[in-house]
């Protein structure tokens, strides 16, 4: 048990070790320029390019989707017409 | 923690909320080891714990002025460290999926000389062999954490996390045995 004990000590002060000096300043930056306008607004362009992405695949989908149905129903409406002219023939 | 202590902790947090960077600093500086530590024992590398302590502490900064109770600033912080090493894990994970890499890549060691003790080894090893809750519920228990702030931490009640901390006290003492064996 002492052991696990002091082997959480040592697990700490690795860890505290792996921290290099101007840390606090390094974190204080960073937390600066992730509020900055520039990131935001790189962030909403982000976010709008994404969105752009998305209704044009939509639209596509849409688009292609309405074209299938049309051809379909016009298939349909073809074959309709054979088996009508088959049926009067018969 | 004595209530003088407490006290001079809410007034820094207080002060972080208002925007004061010195206080913000002073946060950083008095927690800044006990959080690295916390990150290393449950990712156990410790090439990652600088960059997640530095990630952990952004979101503090951003976050701080919506802390609605600064003398809950540890519980919260451990909480914000906790969800970071989860995710940090998680990303990690997916990551494997999408680049799988050869199995001689997948567990690199720690570089030489990182790791110097054969105690401190076998604990990393033997909190390897747990899940990364676990290994977070190990950590906050040791960084003096009661069961009810660590139950608001994972959202569940005292009893689920008495259990569970027994568990993983017990598969750590194994693991720990069998690899100081």
């Amino acid at each position: 048990m002492k052991t696990e004990n002091q082997a959480w000590v040592r697990l700490r002060e690795h860890a505290a070790a792996q921290i290099a000096p101007g840390f606090p300043d390094r974190v204080l930056r960073a937390a600066r320029a992730a509020s900055s306008p520039l990131f935001i607004a790189h962030f909403a362009m982000c976010a709008v390019t994404a969105a752009a992405c998305l209704v044009a695949v939509a639209l596509y989908h849409a688009r292609a989707s309405g074209d299938e149905d049309a051809q379909s129903l016009a298939g349909w409406g073809e074959i309709t017409s054979q088996a009508s002219d088959l049926e009067q023939g018969l | 923690m004595d209530e003088s202590s407490t006290t001079t902790l809410g007034d820094r947090v207080r002060r972080a909320q208002r925007g004061d960077e010195v206080a913000l600093r002073e946060l950083i500086v008095s927690y800044q080891h006990r959080v690295a530590g916390f990150a290393y024992a449950i990712t156990g590398r410790s090439d990652s714990v600088e960059d997640l302590a530095q990630m952990v502490f952004v979101k503090m900064a951003r976050a701080i002025p919506r802390l609605k109770a600064p003398e809950q600033f540890e519980p919260w912080l451990f909480r914000l460290a906790r969800n970071t090493c989860i995710d940090h894990l998680r990303r990690q994970k997916l990551r494997r999926i999408f680049i799988p890499f050869a199995p001689e890549h997948e567990n690199v060691p720690e570089p030489s000389g990182a790791v110097d003790a054969e105690e401190l080894d076998a604990l990393r090893h033997a909190l390897a062999q747990l899940r990364p809750k676990d290994r977070a519920l190990l950590a906050l228990v040791q960084e003096g954490r009661s069961h009810a702030e660590i139950a608001e931490t994972f959202g569940t009640s005292v009893a689920a996390v008495k259990a569970r901390l027994h568990r993983a006290r017990e598969q750590l003492r194994q693991h720990y045995q069998s690899d100081e064996n």
